[in-house]
């Protein structure tokens, strides 16, 4: 008897490796990771997507480009996987570039979007750029660069806010709910391939509902990753006699309504460094000069943003409270063209 | 007389050693009896004449030699056995002498299993009233308590329990004593005695922690535990043993207190990387490389280029080779150890990554995990977490990081489900029954 349960033990254990299914487990060296897809439309019917794979050569390229044309995005991934020679895992990929002609289509778009969110094999928190150019010729220029090697690209995304307080890094996710969303518009950036360094910043592309708007340059760009960071360390700004860089900041948003009349009163302080200035400028003339600044780049962007009813600054968000539901799809035509900001900025010099 | 004589001879007919020698003192003829192996015999000799030139009579001779005298066959043989000295006369007398012995154990000497840093170097040898004589003479309470049991069937063998009165627990004493007392087989390894603890037969962790550093023991024998000594065995033997006893030892109280929980966490650390470190690798390289970060990915990628073999198997073989020197380097001689031991290094580390058979990566983890190993308490200690990294390793090579986690946590519902004595392994301090005496 005791002997028995020893021999069931063991056929338990033996049939636990043989059924796990351990014996086509791809190792590590025998998978292809591809860390950016980039998606681009031929013509009217034919999608083309390339990846961007890194390979682990010692020497020689760190990376390679795979393309393939097909009717949509689904079949051609999986054609992919089907031609390359080691297994491919899209679990790791980490950026999607699609291209402007492609982005311009608010259909198409949207249904890609749609797509890339309930993918299962794609990772939700990737990151979404769009670029002018043709994608290939993007990914070879990566390549080419012999400074690069295989993650450059992410980290050019990734350098944190307090590097590079211009470029917005928005996920999936972000586009995804930006599509249902009322009250809030969504700015993806746009890239384009550099001559000396892999990648040039352009600036970023505001979406609404999945139809690009406008197009607002990096310094622009940077006022709205304040709003949305409530942070804006980092910034260097020139004033002409000065340039100052922004060292410590915080925003405080106070919204209220007045009969169907929204406000925001919003209170920006700063903590400035002065990086250089002409002789005789005084720390006042600076602080004057940099409220006015700040404030008129604001005030030109909202008039903007208002006119195109693109609400970029995500103000409708802090108006969910205050305004029913059923009006809340109205916001952007109907209460957003009147609100009012009272934007206050205050500096101080370190 | 020469009754008693003749029956001693033959019942020692079949020793080589045994001699008796035929005195004569005042007229009269006394027997010396004894093991020559045992007893420096000339000098014993010259110690009895001397003691005859100042003793009036026989009689007399036998009161300064001995106080036990006149005693049974019996015991008598008993005596020849342990190596003392009978004297038989004529007139039916006897003594039991206490002999110029020969030198057969060694005097007190420094640990070789355990190394001390910063405390007293003494070691426990093989003498077990050596042993208790250092508790002793360390430990000079009236309340340490010691009770001696002669244990075996074909030898009887002496064990000595030790505890302290008020401290350890009446039930632990208690039941320790009584399972003492119902062995009735021969004890010759910690195994057996082990076995008659009630340990279960597949159980790879001793219910007796062995040390040999009296303070060990003296320390164990203040936090309300029972230390056994057996003769010939160069070890106290404390019981119960504890998860703890892996982690700390006494000289660690030898350092500031911050510096001796730095040791005793990097000791949980270390025991906490052996399990975990192979099978990581595995889980990692061939289940789930999808929640590395990716540079981490393509660099481990990279350092599996070319590798026919698959990391389970890579990885059993480099530890089941790290397992084989350990064990033969344990076995060869002192002398050649250091050769084989550099030659199985170079081998390994460098000829194998450069064959391409292990990664480099792999045998950096085996390393870290071999060295991490090391640093518990204890060399059965040691011993029972390498072996238990196995199951983990097959686990993790199956189901990947979850495979790891289940393995730790089994490993963790075994170690807490032990208990010897109703006392469980993972208590961290035995209740004693109080202060009084």
């Amino acid at each position: 008897m005791k002997i028995n349960s020893y021999v069931r033990i063991i056929v338990a254990l033996i049939s636990l490796i043989l059924l796990s299914g351990c014996w086509d487990i791809k190792e590590i060296d025998k998978r292809n990771f591809p860390l950016i897809i980039g998606i681009s439309k031929e013509n009217k019917e034919e999608y083309k997507v390339s990846l961007h794979i890194p390979t682990s050569e010692k020497g020689g390229k760190m990376s390679r480009t795979v393309s393939q044309k097909g009717t949509n995005v689904s079949s051609i991934l999986g054609q992919l996987r089907t031609n390359i020679e080691d297994a491919v895992y899209y679990k790791q990929v980490r950026l999607i570039i699609i291209q402007n002609k492609l982005a311009n289509d608010k259909e198409d778009l949207s249904e890609l979007i749609k797509f890339l969110m309930k993918s299962k094999e794609l990772p939700s928190i990737a990151l979404i750029a769009i670029t002018e150019e043709n994608i290939e010729k993007m990914f070879s220029n990566i390549n080419g660069k012999h400074f690069s090697h295989t993650t450059s690209i992410i980290d050019y995304f990734y350098k944190g806010a307090d590097w590079a307080p211009e470029i917005s890094t928005t996920r999936i996710w972000e586009v995804y709910r930006s599509l249902f969303s009322y009250t809030k518009d969504i700015a993806i950036p746009v890239v384009n391939s550099g001559k000396d360094t892999i990648l040039n910043y352009e600036g970023a592309a505001i979406l609404k509902n999945g139809k690009i708007t406008e197009k607002i340059n990096p310094s622009e760009n940077q006022f709205v990753i304040l709003f949305k960071n409530h942070n804006a360390n980092g910034i260097i700004e020139n004033l002409g006699n000065a340039s100052i860089m922004v060292t410590n900041s915080s925003l405080k948003i106070k919204p209220s309504m007045l009969t169907s009349e929204p406000i925001v009163s919003s209170n920006l302080s700063l903590k400035i460094d002065i990086l250089e200035r002409k002789e005789g400028v005084t720390n006042d003339q600076i602080q004057s000069k940099l409220e006015k600044q700040f404030k008129k780049q604001f005030y030109d962007m909202l008039d903007k943003a208002q006119k195109n009813k693109t609400d970029i600054f995500g103000f409708g968000q802090h108006f969910r409270n205050q305004i029913p539901f059923h009006e809340l799809k109205n916001w952007r035509e109907e209460y957003y063209p009147n609100l009012k900001v009272n934007f206050q900025v205050h500096v101080i010099i370190e | 007389m020469q009754k008693l004589v003749q029956e001693i001879k033959s019942i020692f007919a079949n020793h080589d050693d045994f001699f008796i020698q035929e005195e004569h003192f005042k007229q009269t003829a006394i027997f010396l009896i004894g093991f020559n192996t045992m007893i420096d015999f000339t000098h014993s000799n010259l110690y009895i004449r001397q003691m005859a030139k100042m003793s009036a009579s026989v009689n007399e001779l036998f009161t300064n030699l001995s106080d036990q005298l006149d005693v049974d066959l019996e015991q008598i043989i008993k005596a020849i056995l342990d190596g003392k000295l009978v004297l038989l006369s004529e007139c039916n007398r006897n003594a039991l002498l206490v002999p110029i012995s020969r030198k057969l154990s060694r005097s007190i000497d420094e640990p070789k299993n355990e190394s001390i840093i910063q405390g007293p170097l003494n070691a426990f040898g093989e003498d077990i009233d050596i042993n208790l004589g250092m508790i002793r003479k360390w430990l000079g309470t009236e309340r340490l308590c010691h009770c001696s049991h002669q244990i075996g069937q074909l030898t009887k063998r002496r064990i000595s329990m030790l505890y302290i009165k008020g401290k350890a627990p009446i039930a632990l004493i208690e039941k320790v004593d009584r399972l003492l007392k119902q062995i009735e087989s021969d004890i010759v390894t910690i195994d057996d005695l082990n076995k008659h603890f009630g340990q279960h037969k597949f159980n790879p962790i001793s219910y007796l922690f062995s040390t040999e550093i009296p303070i060990q023991a003296i320390d164990s024998l203040k936090k309300n535990r029972v230390v056994l000594f057996l003769d010939n065995y160069p070890c106290a033997l404390v019981f119960p043993h504890l998860f703890l006893d892996m982690l700390t030892t006494v000289n660690d109280r030898n350092f500031p207190i911050g510096l001796s929980l730095l040791i005793r966490a990097l000791r949980g650390l270390g025991a906490l990387a052996t399990l975990i470190l192979p099978a990581l690798y595995v889980a990692l390289t061939s289940v789930n490389p999808d929640v590395l970060k990716i540079d981490l990915a393509l660099f481990i990628s990279k350092s599996r280029e070319g590798i026919p073999l698959t990391p389970i198997v890579e990885t059993l073989t480099m530890v089941v080779l790290v397992d084989l020197i350990i064990e033969a380097i344990l076995r060869l001689p002192k002398s050649v150890g250091p050769t084989i031991t550099m030659v199985g290094g170079i081998i390994l580390g460098q000829a194998m990554v450069d064959a391409k058979l292990v990664s480099n990566l792999l045998v950096i983890v085996v390393t870290a995990m071999l060295i991490a190993n090391s640093s518990v308490v204890g060399v059965q200690n040691s011993l029972y977490i390498r072996a238990l990294k196995y199951p983990i390793l097959i686990l993790a090579s199956v189901y990947g990081i979850l495979g790891l986690f289940t393995g730790l946590t089994f490993v963790c519902i075994y170690l807490a489900s032990l208990t010897s004595c109703d006392i469980a392994y993972m208590t961290f301090r035995i209740e004693g029954k109080g202060d009084t005496i």
